[in-house]
C-alpha cells in the first residue's frame, strides 16, 4: 500500500481516462501498474476478476469481503475507479456489477498468457561474448552515475564531494532546476527544501521522482507521455545482466535512453550502439519495498548493508567512506571525528533545528536512519531507541505547531443527518481529515467521490 | 503486551505485505486423468495452473512459487528442478563435493541462472513466465516418459509430496531470513514454532494440493504428521479438489485453516484457482473463505488401514483399530489393553436411575 500512497504516483492518478488507455494497450504496462500501484486486497479483486464471462454484481463483491474489512475494499475499490481499471456498469434490470475496463483486462491477460505481437516486454539482442556486461559491472555504473546525481545536488552543502570523475549533461542540471531540486544561482547551486526531502528517500523513491519530473518536461521537449510512461514500464520488465535491441524502439524512446544513461538507469556502450542494459535502477522500478530491500545496492562493498549506529545517548557511528553518505548524514548530525572506514558523530538540538529549518522533516530523518541501520542495530525491536525518536520528533515540534493539507471544505448542511451521511462515506473512504458535528463542516482530501455521492443523493431525494 | 509503555508507534510496521511462496502439489495419476478426460484434460489444467502461477507471480516481485510431482510412485520437483551440474560435481569430484554435498544438499536452479539460454527469446512474454512454462513443462514430459506401464497404480504418493514441500519451504524461509539480514543470529527453525517472537521479515508459505485421486488411507500416518507439522508452522494447507474425493485431505485444510473446494464444474478450474486460492494469507484477512460445508473427521484404522466411525483406540499411544488387535495387545506400542467387558450390554442405566431415585428420598 506504501506504493500507492508515493507522492509521485498521484501524478498517475491525475492522468485523463484517454491516456489510460492508451497505455494499457501494452501489456508490461498493465502488468506494471498491477505490480506496483495496487494495494495488495484490489490485487486480489482484480484477479478474481479477470477471467470472469460476466460482471460481478456489487453485493458478491461486498459479501465476499469480510465486514471488518470495509474499509480496505473501499479503499480498494476507490483506487481501482480512479486508475480506470475498474469499473461500475449498471444495465437496465439488471443489479449494479464491477467489471474490468477492456484494454486493462485484455492486456493484463495476454501478459499472464503470454502471445500477441505488441513486444514490450523488450527485444533481447544477442552480443559477441567480449562485449557484454557483469552484472556487477552494471552495478556499479548505476551506481557511479546515481551518485554523481546526488553529489551534484548536495555539493552545495560545503562538503567537498569528489566527483569520481562523473559529469553531468547540461539535461539533468536543468531537469534538477525544474524541479526546483536545487536553485542554480550564478555559478553555485543551492539545494531546495524539496531537495533535501528527495536526498533523504530511498533509491527506488528517488528514481521515480526523477523520472516523474521527467515525464512533466517530456511534452517540453516534444515526447508523447503515452511513449516515455509505457517504456518506463517496459524498463521494469527486462532482466538485468541481458542486452536488449534498439531495433524496436521509437524515436521518443531512442531519445529517452541517452537521457537515461546520465541517471544510471540504462547502460549504452555508446549513443549509436544498437543495443542497450537495463541496471539495477531500471529493473527495479516496477518491484516494492521488498524486493528492493534486499537487492537495492548504496555502496557496492558492503552490499547495501546498513550502516549507521545510533545509540540512546545520541551518538551516531557510521561505517562509511562514502563522502556522499557523509554529506547527507551530516545534514542532520554533529560530526566529530572521521576514521578511514567510520565517521563518528552526534545527533544534537542545533543539527536538528538546522536540519528543519532546511526544511527537512523528522519523520524523514528516522526513516532515514531506520533504512540505513546496522545489521547489529536491525536486530533490535524497535530498530531506533525510542527515546531518539522522540527527541528529533519533540525537537522538531519546538518549530512548527501547525501542519497545512491541501482539501476542500463541505459545509452549509441543512440537517445532521444530511450532514453525518456524507462525512462517514467520507471517512469510509479515508479521505476525511476534520469534522465538527456543531458547525456541521468536514474537510476533505479529495472531493469527487464525496460531490459524486452528494449528486446521487440529491437525484434520488428530488 | 506493550501497550503500557508505548512504543507501538516506533515499530515502523512495514504495511507492504510479505512475500508469499506457493508450493502446489499437483497429482499426476495418470488413471485418475485419463477419467477426467472427457471434462478436463490433464493438459488444459496445466495450462490454467500456468496462468494461475503467473498471477501469483505478478502480485508481488519476490513472490516465489515450486511445484511438485505426487505421482504414483514417487514424487519429484517440476519446479524449480534440481540441477543436474551440482548432482554431478557431488557425485564426480569429491573436490567440490565437499561443498555442496556435505549435508547432501542440492542447489535448486531458480529463474536467474543459466537455464535462460535454453529458453526461446520471446519479446511477447514476461521472461520469469515464460521461463516457468518450458521449465515445468519439459519436466511433466519427462516425468511421464520415465513412467513404466507397471509402476502405474491408481495411488498417488501425496504424503511424499508434501514432505518435499515441507522441506522446500523451510529451505527457502532460512535463506529468506538470511537475505534479509534482519535476523543474522535467530535460529530460523525455531522462529515459527514461538508465537511472542517478532519476525520482522518473512516468507508467506502456503501449499496448494490439486488432487484427483481418491481415498489414500494407506498413507494415513505420514499424511497425518505433515499435516501436524504444518499446522505447528501455520502453513495453510488449500485443497482443490478436481475429482475423487478423500477424507483426509479435508482434515488436512481444516487443520491447517486452508481452504477446501470440490469442484462442481472442472471446467472452470482457473476461475476457482483465481478466486477461491490466489489471495495468500495477507488479504484472506479480509475476505471470506469459500466455505468448506462438513469435514469429514473420520480416521483410518492403523492395523488394516480402514476409513471407520466408531474403532478402538489404544489408551496409551492412541493408536486407532477397527477391530480389537490380536490378543489385546497393542500393535503400536506392545501394552496389553484390557477390554474389560466387551460386547457386554449396557444394562446398568436402569440400576443407577433407581439408586439416584433412593438417595433423593432419603
Amino acid at each position: 500500500m506504501s506504493a500507492s500512497s508515493l507522492r509521485s504516483f498521484e501524478y498517475l492518478e491525475g492522468l485523463p481516462g484517454t491516456t489510460f488507455n492508451r497505455l494499457y494497450k501494452q501489456p508490461s504496462t498493465a502488468l506494471a501498474i498491477f505490480r506496483r500501484m495496487l494495494p495488495h486486497l484490489a490485487k486480489s479483486f482484480v484477479m478474481a476478476l479477470l477471467y470472469i464471462s460476466h460482471p460481478m454484481p456489487v453485493t458478491d463483491l461486498e459479501a465476499w469481503v469480510r465486514p471488518d474489512g470495509r474499509r480496505e475494499r473501499d479503499n480498494a475499490v476507490n483506487l481501482l475507479e480512479r486508475l480506470h481499471i475498474l469499473a461500475a456498469a449498471t444495465n437496465p434490470g439488471k443489479p449494479r456489477a464491477y467489471a474490468l475496463t477492456n484494454p486493462f483486462a485484455a492486456s493484463l491477460r495476454l501478459a499472464l498468457t503470454g502471445g500477441g505481437n505488441h513486444h514490450s516486454f523488450g527485444v533481447p539482442y544477442s552480443t559477441s561474448e567480449e562485449d557484454t556486461m557483469s552484472i556487477t559491472d552494471l552495478d556499479e555504473f548505476a551506481r557511479r552515475q546515481w551518485e554523481g546525481v546526488l553529489g551534484y545536488m548536495v555539493g552545495s552543502t560545503g562538503m567537498n564531494i569528489a566527483s569520481e570523475g562523473v559529469t553531468l549533461s547540461q539535461g539533468v542540471k536543468i531537469l534538477l532546476a525544474s524541479g526546483r531540486l536545487v536553485e542554480a544561482r550564478g555559478k553555485t547551486v543551492d539545494i531546495t527544501k524539496d531537495g533535501f526531502a528527495f536526498i533523504l528517500q530511498e533509491v527506488n523513491a528517488q528514481v521515480w521522482t526523477m523520472l516523474i519530473l521527467y515525464l512533466q518536461n517530456a511534452e517540453s521537449l516534444n515526447m508523447d507521455e503515452v511513449d516515455v510512461l509505457a517504456f518506463l514500464f517496459m524498463l521494469g520488465s527486462l532482466e538485468l545482466g541481458l542486452p536488449y535491441s534498439k531495433a524496436n524502439l521509437t524515436q521518443t524512446q531512442a531519445n529517452m535512453l541517452e537521457d537515461l544513461g546520465d541517471f544510471g538507469i540504462v547502460y549504452q556502450a555508446s549513443p549509436d550502439s544498437s543495443y542497450f542494459y537495463p541496471t539495477r535502477l531500471a529493473t527495479t522500478l516496477t518491484s516494492d519495498a521488498g524486493g528492493l530491500r534486499s537487492s537495492s545496492f548504496a555502496s557496492p562493498a558492503d552490499n547495501n548493508r546498513g550502516f549507521i549506529v545510533i545509540e540512546t545517548n545520541y551518538r551516531v557511528y557510521a561505517y562509511t567512506s562514502s563522502n556522499l553518505q557523509i554529506a547527507i548524514l551530516q545534514l542532520f548530525a554533529r560530526l566529530i571525528t572521521r576514521y578511514p572506514n567510520m565517521v563518528a558523530g552526534k545527533v544534537t538540538r542545533e543539527s536538528i533545528r538546522r536540519a528543519v529549518s532546511m526544511g527537512i522533516t523528522s519523520d524523514q530523518i528516522i526513516s532515514y536512519l531506520t533504512t540505513h541501520a546496522h545489521p547489529q542495530m536491525a536486530k533490535n525491536q524497535p530498530v531506533l531507541p525510542p527515546t531518539v525518536v522522540d527527541q528529533i520528533r519533540l525537537w522538531q515540534l519546538e518549530g512548527d505547531r501547525m501542519k497545512a493539507t491541501v482539501g476542500f471544505l463541505f459545509k452549509d448542511f441543512n440537517s445532521q443527518a444530511e450532514f453525518q451521511a456524507p462525512c462517514r462515506y467520507a471517512e469510509e473512504i479515508g479521505v476525511l481529515v476534520w469534522k465538527h458535528e456543531g458547525q456541521r463542516k468536514f474537510f476533505v482530501t479529495r472531493h469527487e467521490q464525496v460531490a459524486a455521492y452528494l449528486r446521487n443523493k440529491s437525484g434520488k431525494g428530488g | 503486551m506493550n501497550a503500557v509503555d508505548g512504543s507501538d508507534h516506533y515499530n515502523k510496521t512495514s504495511d507492504e505485505p510479505p512475500p508469499s511462496l506457493l508450493t502446489i502439489i499437483l497429482d499426476t495419476n495418470a488413471h485418475a486423468w485419463a477419467l477426467l478426460a472427457p471434462t478436463l484434460p490433464l493438459s488444459a489444467a496445466i495450462a490454467n495452473l500456468l496462468v494461475f502461477i503467473n498471477a501469483h507471480l505478478a502480485f508481488n516481485n519476490s513472490n516465489k512459487v515450486a511445484i511438485i510431482a505426487s505421482h504414483t510412485q514417487r514424487a519429484e520437483f517440476l519446479y524449480p528442478i534440481p540441477s543436474e551440474d551440482d548432482s554431478r560435481q557431488a557425485n564426480g569430484s569429491t573436490h567440490n563435493g565437499a561443498q555442496n554435498g556435505l549435508d547432501g544438499d542440492m542447489n535448486m536452479t531458480d529463474g536467474n541462472e543459466a537455464n535462460y539460454a535454453a529458453t526461446a527469446d520471446d519479446a511477447n512474454h514476461y521472461r520469469p513466465f515464460r521461463h516457468i512454462q518450458t521449465t515445468l513443462l519439459s519436466a511433466m514430459s519427462k516425468l511421464y516418459k520415465t513412467t513404466s506401464p507397471e509402476s502405474l497404480t491408481p495411488t498417488t504418493s501425496i504424503a511424499g509430496a508434501l514432505t518435499l514441500a515441507l522441506t522446500y519451504i523451510n529451505k527457502q524461509s532460512i535463506a529468506f531470513s538470511t537475505t534479509t539480514s534482519s535476523k543474522t543470529n535467530a535460529d530460523p527453525l525455531l522462529a515459527p514454532s514461538d508465537p511472542n517472537s517478532i519476525q520482522p521479515a518473512t516468507l508467506n508459505p502456503r501449499i496448494l494440493i490439486l488432487s484427483v485421486s481418491g481415498d489414500l488411507a494407506h498413507q494415513y500416518i505420514p499424511i497425518m504428521n505433515t499435516i501436524f507439522a504444518c499446522q505447528r508452522l501455520t502453513i495453510p494447507i488449500d485443497i482443490c479438489k478436481i475429482a475423487g474425493d478423500s477424507v483426509f485431505l479435508q482434515q488436512a485444510s481444516d487443520a491447517t485453516h486452508g481452504t477446501y473446494i470440490a469442484l462442481t464444474h472442472p471446467r472452470g478450474l482457473l476461475q476457482y484457482l483465481m478466486l477461491g486460492f490466489l489471495p495468500d494469507q495477507s488479504s484472506r484477512k479480509y475476505l471470506v473463505p469459500p466455505t468448506a460445508v462438513g469435514v469429514d473427521f473420520r480416521a483410518a484404522c492403523f492395523c488394516h488401514r480402514k476409513v471407520v466411525d466408531v474403532g478402538f483406540v489404544c489408551s496409551i499411544c492412541l493408536s486407532i483399530f477397527c477391530s480389537p488387535p490380536e490378543g489385546a495387545v497393542c500393535l503400536t506400542c506392545g501394552t496389553y489393553l484390557q477390554l474389560g467387558e466387551y460386547g457386554g450390554k449396557p444394562a446398568v442405566v436402569a440400576k443407577r436411575k433407581k439408586k439416584r431415585k433412593k438417595g433423593a428420598d432419603e
